[in-house]
């Protein structure tokens, strides 16, 4: 039996499959749905497997890797910089002999398509000489974890699972297997063979599949030998003796050049090392398309390859409305970062990782370093502004998933050393970007059971703050106020200061409001909504010189008026 | 299960948050429930935040779910900016599909795809959803269009079939009278 799924859900089946018992995980994209796809097969098969989201990777790693080695078979889930959250477990514990089995899935993200960096786990594998596999779709993904989790269980060594997103976020018809059935088809070698010795290709992950897809294209498919690695470390050494029957070798691989150091073959290899491929994001159809072409080329190989560039040229002359990311319309952070920003313009404000990272276009988030950066970056500029004794305000922002996540040791770490800034916490009551996990303030496990709920404030009490504030993020004109009566406090009192900025999030609670939202009948044309406010509901006529609101969008928060000068004159004198 | 010979490639572009993620999937669905192969690539992350979505989709002898520049059969462009964005995978002789409220879109890329034989259509879908009371549905009425051209496996009934499949409750009856209306549209425009 098949049924459509995406590479992590795939990656989930493999594991019920396989008989997984623990898994724990934090959610990151590309990651996010493979813990709630155990918690869905589990139920299904009706397996006693214990499922949850962790405070952060590093104690997912910790608890999975705690029962495996009791004897148990576990696994770990995150996205690649969340491995390095739980760096200091994987490099200790490399070789340390487990009883069960211990799989750690951590999902690359080239591009990058939803984080700051690229990253390549199987990098960090071949560094720590940990066995890491690179599957090149969803079926793939899916006889990889049964496979893995066996392995480990027979060879007692933990094992690394390394999709990119393209992996993870793929959908395709999987076949389903009884618990302990499935027959798996681990494909790793000369997937095609090729006529020719003057070119052939190495390729792993999702490469392997779009080059195959590139040179049925160009009729290649016979022509050119294709060597399929899966195993990444360590490395069969066929894949050298691959590598030396040919002229030319082209290693197609995301994202770094790991297979291609390991050939250490500067003569015959082409790729991102020896700078025949860029050494950075994504190897799209195009560019591996291109590649082929280009040393078919130069090694006689003929091939038929004419790209039409004009459409691609037509659409970077027209005028096309841009489309970053934004935070949603009525999203509670808007308003608070609105208030950050009016409260204090000369601010500095260090941010933090989630969707409030979208404080930047709104002038209120200047830094983003890494989870719970922005609370000890705040500390840092502090430390420079008082010694130059400047009185320069720090707002640092951050989330409600991300203060458990990374936070605690750095507000504690402030209030011992009597940092002065304001620690503004974004608590919209879950764990939004990543598709709206619980928090362990939520007081929901993974499997959607009730659980002990801890509290924000009872934390930073907890940790010495013994100034908070809470404060609705829609009453904008109070949050300003509050914000600079912590602002006045910090000159005499004691840092740092909290203010938790606590509202639903929309898009959980998909609430709409009854505002009467007037806008487009006072509008000046200013354009003030438009560059202090970036919400997605309002839209400029250039036409008309004026603002118009996206009814279809607009959930009538009302919170806009407070940025329109025109309105604001009006509320001010109510 | 590959399919010999046949081979679709699709782009739905579209804005985050608003079912271009769904529409994708049920073009795979549709195909997979007939038995043939098909594989989607989906772009998310920041995708629920209005951003631009790509969503690639091959159906047939294909082993990617990747798209390559001038290689898409079909663009949806459940949104006029995203398809213009994204004009550059279309081939020639292709179909484009654009959900926008105007009688004509950019003269010159009308023109570019007229050089190419492909075939555009404009189709006000948000109104077509709006009508139901479900602006949130435009991706339906894309999906009714792009059915009214019978183009195997993606055809009425087994896009149907795959709504059905899909969705339940409210969501399904609202969803399918969209679909239904798009399709309909189609009927009329190729009348």
């Amino acid at each position: 039996m098949n049924e459509l799924m995406i590479g992590n859900y795939a990656i989930a089946r493999g594991f019920v499959e396989a008989g997984l018992e623990i898994a724990a995980a934090y959610p990151g994209t590309p990651s996010s749905e493979i813990l709630p796809g155990i918690v869905e097969f589990s139920k299904r098969e009706n397996a006693e497997i214990h499922c949850e989201w962790s405070v952060n990777e590093r104690v997912a790693y910790e608890v999975a890797y705690g029962a495996a080695l009791y004897g148990k078979k576990a696994a770990c889930m995150m996205k690649q910089v969340g491995l390095n959250v739980a760096f200091p477990a994987f490099y200790n514990f490399k070789h340390h002999e487990i009883k069960g089995s211990f799989v750690i899935v951590s999902c690359d993200d080239p591009g990058p398509q939803s984080s700051q960096t690229e990253q390549d786990t199987r990098m960090l594998c071949t560094f720590m000489d940990v066995t890491c596999f690179d599957p090149s779709s969803p079926k793939e993904a899916a006889d990889v974890a049964y496979f893995a989790l066996r392995l480990s269980f027979e060879t007692k060594r933990p094992i690394v699972i390394r999709p990119t997103h393209r992996v993870s976020h793929s959908r395709e018809a999987v076949p389903l297997y009884r618990p302990g059935k499935r027959r798996v088809r681990l494909k790793e070698g000369l997937i095609s063979k090729g006529k020719t010795a003057k070119l052939g290709i190495v390729a792993s992950g999702m490469s392997f599949s779009v080059a195959i897809d590139v040179l049925t294209e160009l009729n290649l498919i016979r022509m050119i030998p294709v060597y399929k690695v899966l195993r990444v470390h360590p490395l069969d050494t066929k894949v050298k003796e691959f590598a030396q029957s040919l002229q030319k070798v082209l290693i197609l691989e995301e994202t770094d050049a790991v297979i291609e150091a390991k050939l250490n073959d500067s003569k015959r290899v082409y790729g991102r090392l020896n700078g025949f491929l860029s050494g950075a994001g994504e190897l799209t159809y195009d560019v591996i398309k291109e590649a082929i072409t280009s040393l078919c080329r130069d090694s006689g190989i003929e091939v038929q390859n004419e790209i039409d560039y004009a459409l691609e040229d037509l659409s970077k002359t027209i005028n096309i409305v841009p489309r970053p990311p934004k935070l949603c319309s009525g999203c509670p952070h808007r308003a608070c970062f609105y208030a950050m920003r009016e409260a204090f313009p000369e601010a500095i404000f260090p941010g933090d990782i989630g969707c409030y990272t979208l404080g930047i276009p709104l002038g209120a988030v200047d830094t983003v370093v890494d989870m719970g950066g922005s609370v000890s970056l705040a500390s840092g500029f502090y430390n420079v502004f008082s010694k130059e004794n400047r009185n320069i305000p720090i707002l640092a922002s951050l989330g409600d998933s991300t203060f458990f996540h990374a936070c605690l040791p750095a507000i504690y770490d402030a209030r011992k050393k009597n940092k002065k800034f304001i620690l503004v916490i974004l608590d919209n009551g879950t764990t939004a970007m990543t598709g709206m996990q619980p928090t362990p303030q939520t007081g929901i496990t993974a499997k959607g059971e009730k659980s002990r709920s801890i509290s924000i404030e009872a934390t930073l009490r907890a940790l010495g703050i013994e100034n908070i504030r809470i404060v609705d993020p829609y009453d904008i004109p109070f949050v300003i106020n509050t914000i600079k009566e912590a602002h006045h406090h910090l000159q005499k009192g004691e840092g740092p200061f909290a203010i938790i900025s606590r509202r639903e999030c929309l898009l959980l609670s998909k609430r709409r409001f009854e505002v009467k939202i007037d806008l487009e009948e006072v509008c000046t044309g200013c354009k003030r909504c438009i560059r202090y406010f970036d919400c997605p509901s309002l839209e400029f006529d250039e036409k008309e010189k004026k603002v118009k609101i996206n009814r279809d969008l607009c959930v009538q928060c009302g919170n806009c008026l407070y940025v329109c000068p025109a309105k604001r004159k009006r509320l001010d004198s109510l | 299960m590959r399919s010999k010979g046949l081979s679709i490639e699709i782009i739905c572009a579209g804005i985050g948050g608003r079912g271009v993620l769904l529409a994708s999937t049920l073009l795979i669905d549709s195909a997979v429930r007939k038995n043939v192969y098909a594989i989607g690539s989906d772009e998310y992350g920041m995708s629920q935040r209005g951003g631009s979505v790509i969503s690639q989709v091959k159906i047939g002898n294909v082993k990617s779910p990747i798209v390559g520049k001038g290689r898409a059969d079909i663009l949806l462009g459940f949104e006029e900016s995203e398809f213009l964005r994204n004009v550059s995978y279309l081939k020639k002789k292709g179909i484009g599909i654009v959900n926008t409220n105007k009688s004509e879109i950019d003269r010159k890329v009308t023109d570019a795809l007229k050089e190419r034989s492909v075939r555009l259509y404009l189709l006000d879908a948000d109104e077509i959803a709006r009508r139901e009371g479900l602006f949130l549905a435009s991706n339906m009425a894309v999906l009714g269009f792009l059915s009214s051209l019978g183009i195997e496996p993606l055809t009425y009934e087994n896009l149907k079939e795959a709504i059905i499949y899909r969705l339940q409750g409210k969501m399904l009856e609202g969803n399918l009278k969209v679909f239904e209306n798009g399709y309909r549209k189609g009927l009329e425009i190729l009348k």
